[in-house]
């Protein structure tokens, strides 16, 4: 392999590139794009909910320096940005505004909620739970699960403050639930979760578009022929434009996670530069795949049919949008075949666990036998003579 | 001397005889014309030629030895198509071919300018191709195929869809090639283009069927042009 002549394809590519504004806007903006796009609309948790909340309990009296209305407390301790309150009296009609669709949730506090609650607090024995009826639409589960969880939470502060007020140090709640967060703390935004994902989706949809583009248009004007039978060998075309897409995968990169941390504060506790290494395999990959791709369409409306082909099983496949866990476990398996699902793992692990090569090499050993094979398979496919 | 040789130069595309059993010598200096109508074979043996296409059987000598990339860097080719990038200017395109033909860095830069002028595109060396007319492009291609400075230089039909005048600088340069000892074969359907040939080949599906000095060939068939000529002689060879 001759460097000057593999980089002189690089070069060539490049300074395509440079003349064609458009597409090179396409190239930095889509992917900056993405990540606003994903950042604004995902970015945050549900937000403004409607609920109905029917407050029937009567409280408690006797006994204490004051009127105990702790179901008040409870409802002042919802989380009022994720839920948007309306207030009933009726129970049967706020169950009725979430059967007509106005509101997603009937969140009902029974006339006894105080009292319940009190006993349970000076018996030992837990004979009765003060309930709250949380009356559901759960066609939407991240709704269903964020009203659950703001109910629960506004709960579990509202025992604490009874504790503190008490001056009792310890109370037991019918169900405990102790959260330990092994990575992440607990503060892990959506966006975290989601930045290592549209880094790698954007730049496996970018470079496996432009190759095949740009591997179509070479056989379509017939520079293709003109390079195969020059003293270029095959292996340095394919050399020098994949250093070429690696050039614009490290732009893409760095053009988003610029982004991402400047305006939504991601979280980046391993190297970069290992982030930047894992993602160019990919570019790699997605290239050779591209080439090979590309030896199957004869111009660029067939070129353009096969990128559904590849963009929906990444997207659905490999855990961009939501676990692969959250796949029917039939098709699971099915992600093994995604090479997308590598990187966005490895990503994740390196920013958002803090991990190093040790740990991803798995990851990492499939992305290279992924990009060697594509590769190869591409320098073979343009050694092709019949 | 001889620069080219084939034997028995046989391809099949399936159950189709593309090229059947050709014998071609081409000497050093000579313009070498393929001649035949669509789909006699043309394009097929220079692909051959250029090592873009195995033969079916047969073989290939350019020089003393067969194709290979080691041998492409004293070989120009022009294909059909215009086949230059049409995102990079002009300067990108011939710099990318001077390069990969291996041109040391001082030489590219003065063959660069003497290739400009060649084909007159001075003024447009910053200018991208997709901003050309079809000729301007058509003389960039063949500055391509020379740039590296190649000894034997394959034209794959040059002048078709090329305006009259165009045409005629075309065969100027063609012969200004040859004064320089570069050896060239091409192809074409143009019967009166054949004329500028030091020697034609006349192809008719995939066979040589006559082979001589353009005049020799009319004289042979007591023919007013090579056109009529190229016809009596398929009537002679019908299968």
């Amino acid at each position: 392999m001759n460097l000057r002549r593999t980089l002189a394809f690089t070069r060539r590519a490049l300074l395509q590139f440079r003349h064609d504004r458009r597409t090179l806007a396409f190239v930095l903006l889509m992917p900056l794009l993405m990540i606003l796009i994903f950042g604004y609309t995902f970015g945050g948790d549900v937000g403004n909910v409607k609920v109905e909340v029917a407050n029937q309990d009567v409280g408690l009296a006797p006994a204490l320096p004051q009127d105990l209305h702790m179901a008040d407390n409870v409802i002042d301790n919802l989380n009022k940005n994720t839920l948007s309150i309306h207030n009933s009296s009726d129970p049967q009609e706020a169950r009725q505004t979430v059967d007509k669709g106005n509101a997603w949730a009937a969140i009902i506090f029974p006339a006894n909620f105080t009292a319940t609650l009190i006993q349970n607090l000076n018996t030992s024995q837990v004979s009765a739970r003060p309930v709250v009826e949380i009356y559901l639409d759960g066609s939407n589960p991240t709704i269903a699960s964020a009203v659950i969880k703001t109910v629960s939470q506004a709960i579990q502060t509202t025992v604490g403050e009874i504790a503190a007020k008490l001056n009792v140090k310890s109370i037991e709640m019918p169900i405990a639930i102790n959260q330990v967060y092994a990575y992440g703390g607990g503060d892990t935004k959506f966006i975290d979760y989601f930045a290592p994902g549209v880094i790698s989706f954007a730049i496996m949809m970018v470079t496996t578009m432009i190759t095949i583009i740009l591997f179509v248009n070479e056989r379509r004007d017939g520079t293709l022929q003109r390079l195969l039978a020059s003293p270029a060998s095959e292996t340095e075309i394919v050399i020098g434009y994949a250093l070429a897409f690696a050039v614009i995968g490290i732009i893409q990169s760095i053009v988003v996670l610029v982004a991402a941390i400047l305006l939504f504060n991601i979280t980046i506790l391993g190297n970069v530069l290992l982030a930047l290494l894992v993602v160019l395999l990919l570019a790699f990959g997605h290239q050779g795949l591209g080439i090979l791709l590309s030896a199957g369409a004869k111009n660029e409306l067939q070129a353009i049919q096969f990128i559904p082909l590849i963009l929906f099983p990444s997207i659905l496949l490999a855990g961009l949008f939501w676990p692969i866990e959250s796949i029917p476990s039939y098709l699971q398996p099915l992600s093994f075949f995604i090479p997308l699902r590598y990187c966005i793992d490895a990503e994740r692990s390196i920013m958002l666990r803090g991990w190093g090569l040790g740990e991803i090499w798995v990851d990492v050993a499939i992305l290279v036998i992924f990009a060697i094979l594509t590769l190869a398979g591409s320098v073979l496919l343009l050694k092709k003579r019949d | 001397m001889l620069v080219i040789e084939t034997e028995k130069l046989t391809k099949k595309f399936g159950n189709f005889t593309a090229v059947d059993s050709v014998d071609l010598k081409v000497d050093k200096g000579e313009i070498y014309g393929l001649l035949g109508p669509n789909g006699s074979g043309k394009t097929t043996i220079i692909k051959m030629l250029c090592g873009l296409l195995r033969p079916t059987s047969g073989n290939i000598k350019l020089g003393q030895t067969v194709p290979s990339k080691a041998v492409m860097r004293k070989i120009g080719y022009m294909p059909q198509d215009t086949a230059v990038y049409l995102d990079n200017t002009v300067h990108e395109n011939l710099f990318l071919f001077g390069e990969i033909g291996g041109l040391p860095k001082e030489r590219l830069k003065e063959r660069e300018q003497e290739m400009l002028e060649f084909v007159d595109l001075t003024d447009r060396r910053d200018a991208i191709v997709s901003t050309l007319s079809g000729g301007m492009r058509h003389r960039l291609s063949l500055a391509c195929a020379l740039i590296h400075e190649p000894s034997l230089l394959f034209l794959d039909e040059p002048t078709v869809g090329v305006d009259p005048e165009l045409r005629a600088t075309f065969w100027k340069y063609f012969e200004a090639m040859v004064k320089k000892e570069i050896t060239v074969i091409i192809t074409t359907h143009y019967m009166d283009e054949a004329s500028h040939c030091s020697r034609v080949g006349l192809l008719r599906q995939g066979k040589i069927i006559a082979e001589g000095e353009p005049n020799d060939l009319k004289k042979r068939t007591g023919a007013e042009s090579l056109e009529d000529a190229f016809l009596v002689l398929a009537r002679r060879n019908k299968p």
